[in-house]
């Protein structure tokens, strides 16, 4: 798929994250794509180079009231509560699904304490068809007054620590924009052992309806997605990829290919969709082709010479054999 | 869900009409949307511009390989779209959403529109008359002016009774209040705002008449991803999750995707819980 589809020919469009290969460095991100199947009936998903699932958590869970969704300008707010069937529900009716999806599947596990994340990702770790777990440690954590993991260094270590003892496949951490400084956060998920990082998740955020006077989401607060969130996406990449070495997925607001190149070129090696395919199907095509544009113009033999292009204090270990890395004397 | 799989297409504007303050007409030929759309068939509009998620809209009408979406200008992507000259290219997803059942021939249907709530139900009066099934309908809006559309499904076939909050037009009365007059309907069908789809459920369950309605709620993607346009329904309901329930949680109801799971439901179904107030 990688050439044929449009995208120019010879550039190797391949990206590693934690060891898994995409065929290209662009991913559906959780929670935008369900299990793959429904996007499937419009358009061809293997144009993504992998999918990341809708989170699963331990125990099955209703979710949030409605509404959950809020239209805010070149964005959107969404609550949805994590609804979902549990952990024993998804590996006994969903996964055996999960082969026939045309790309690979990076499944994600949620959970309100450290013990529910180990729980789910070692019921992932193995299931046929699936490449890799993200955990979505932007989750309020229960045994901490509901703050979320990835606020603090320390419960963010706990997690992906945990797991990464009990799991054989490369594990992703999740973070959350909604901190001061996103670098130790990045720098305790790298040490704790994750594979990649992934950020940023959604923007905590609120809309209120001002003709009923009270919040448009039934749950108060959501999280914020879209194009309206690029800028912070691009700035928390750019911090972490000056702080860990680990490969970096960024996300969000992507919606052209140009978006992604501006997260690649801070840093990341590989780029999530997600709000963007509620407007265009296509966008993974789109998205990718661009990529492979910008490495051909500038006469890269791979894609993945782009990564930390425009940053200077960029600290990924691997600089690629087809390009000398330009140090313009900025220190991390 | 719908039988066939929605299609992705570039339909191209070919008529617009301010049908009264505030309310258009738009057609778009689009064949193969067109061609597959069915009762309560909705498409998912890429609104031209800054971003912002696909708008679902209803299909209205639909001949050869035309469709046309009637609206009410109600936010930036609807007036966006308003404003588009014809000749543009909108891409569109559709026909998205399930239909409603039709009953056997010989039986009679009321039809119970609110407003803008009327769209649905051109499809569905073709198909009723089809199966040789009589179509009475009750519209009614606030007034005479978001009263749209009742030409169109009189010439469709069904026998249209409307009513206004203010009587500038047909009776003064709510649509409830016309459709409790009707006794010889076999099956109800709903589509309006909340607090009438929730009355004509209520009168349909306490005089056992069989009634579905299509609902709406703001939706996210559309494709049934995101789970962000849910409707509580009965637990065992065919169109809900179907999830095991949840430990923690005293809820003991489902929820449902309007968008593909939708947008028709079985009154009998749909659950009526305070949130709605």
């Amino acid at each position: 798929m990688s050439a044929s589809n449009g995208a120019p020919a010879n550039i190797d469009l391949s990206v590693d994250i934690g060891g898994v290969t995409l065929t290209n460095p662009t991913i559906a991100a959780s929670g935008c794509y369900n299990r793959g199947a429904e996007f499937g009936r419009v358009v061809d998903i293997s144009a993504y180079g992998a999918i990341t699932l809708k989170s699963v958590t331990r125990e099955p869970r209703l979710g949030n009231a409605m509404p959950r969704i809020a239209l805010t300008p070149a964005g959107m707010l969404n609550a949805i509560g994590l609804e979902g069937p549990g952990i024993d529900y998804f590996v006994a009716h969903e996964a055996p699904k999960l082969s026939s999806v045309p790309t690979v599947v990076i499944a994600s596990a949620a959970g309100f304490t450290v013990g529910e994340f180990v729980d789910v990702a070692s019921a992932i770790d193995g299931l046929p068809g699936v490449a890799a777990i993200e955990l979505d440690v932007s989750c309020p954590n229960v045994d901490s007054e509901g703050e979320c993991f990835a606020v603090d260094p320390r419960t963010t270590d706990a997690v992906v620590a945990a797991v990464k003892r009990r799991v054989k496949l490369p594990v992703i951490a999740k973070l959350t924009p909604n901190v001061a400084d996103i670098r130790p956060i990045a720098r305790a998920a790298e040490e704790a052992g994750a594979d990649a990082i992934s950020l940023v998740n959604s923007l905590r955020a609120m809309a209120i309806d001002v003709e009923r006077a009270r919040p448009t989401l039934a749950n108060g607060t959501g999280g914020l997605t879209g194009p309206a969130i690029r800028p912070v996406a691009v700035y928390q990449v750019w911090e972490s990829a000056q702080t860990v070495r680990i490969p970096i997925i960024g996300m969000g607001g992507i919606e052209t290919g140009r978006d992604a190149l501006e997260l690649m070129m801070a840093g990341a090696s590989a780029v999530a969709i997600g709000t963007a395919n509620f407007r265009d199907p296509l966008v993974a095509a789109h998205v990718r082709d661009a990529i492979a544009e910008e490495a051909r113009r500038r006469g890269f033999a791979s894609v993945r010479a782009l990564t930390g292009l425009a940053n200077p204090g960029f600290a990924g270990k691997r600089w690629p054999a087809d390009r000398r890395p330009q140090r313009l004397g900025v220190s991390r | 869900m719908a039988s066939d799989a929605p299609l992705l297409e570039t339909a191209t504007l070919i008529s617009r009409e301010q049908v009264a303050p505030g309310f258009w007409c738009l057609g778009f030929r689009s064949p193969r949307i067109a061609r597959a759309a069915g009762s309560a068939s909705y498409v998912a509009v890429d609104v031209p511009g800054v971003f912002s998620v696909r708008l679902p809209l209803g299909i209205w009408t639909t001949r050869d390989d035309e469709f046309s979406l009637l609206f009410r200008e109600w936010g930036d992507r609807t007036r966006r779209l308003a404003r588009l000259s014809v000749g543009s290219g909108v891409s569109c997803i559709g026909p998205l959403g399930n239909h409603f059942s039709i009953p056997v021939k010989g039986s009679t249907a009321l039809i119970a529109a609110g407003g803008i709530g009327i769209v649905p139900f051109w499809l569905l009066t073709r198909e009723l008359r089809a199966a040789g099934v009589n179509v009475r309908a009750i519209v009614g809006a606030r007034t005479k002016a978001h009263l749209n559309g009742v030409a169109q499904l009189r010439e469709a076939g069904a026998d249209v009774t409307v009513c206004t909050d203010d009587g500038s037009e047909g009776d003064k009365a709510m649509v409830l209040d016309l459709v409790k007059r009707v006794h010889a309907a076999n099956v109800i069908y709903g589509c309006g705002p909340l607090g009438m789809l929730r009355a004509l459920c209520a009168h349909a369950s306490e005089n056992r008449i069989q009634c579905e309605i299509s609902m709406e709620e703001t939706f996210g993607c559309s494709m049934g991803t995101c789970w962000g346009c849910v409707v509580p329904v009965r637990r065992g309901s065919q169109q809900g999750s179907g999830y095991p329930p949840s430990p923690r949680d005293s809820r003991t109801y489902d929820f449902a995707r309007v968008c593909v799971d939708g947008t028709v439901f079985p009154a009998s179904d749909v659950l009526w819980l305070e949130a709605y107030a």
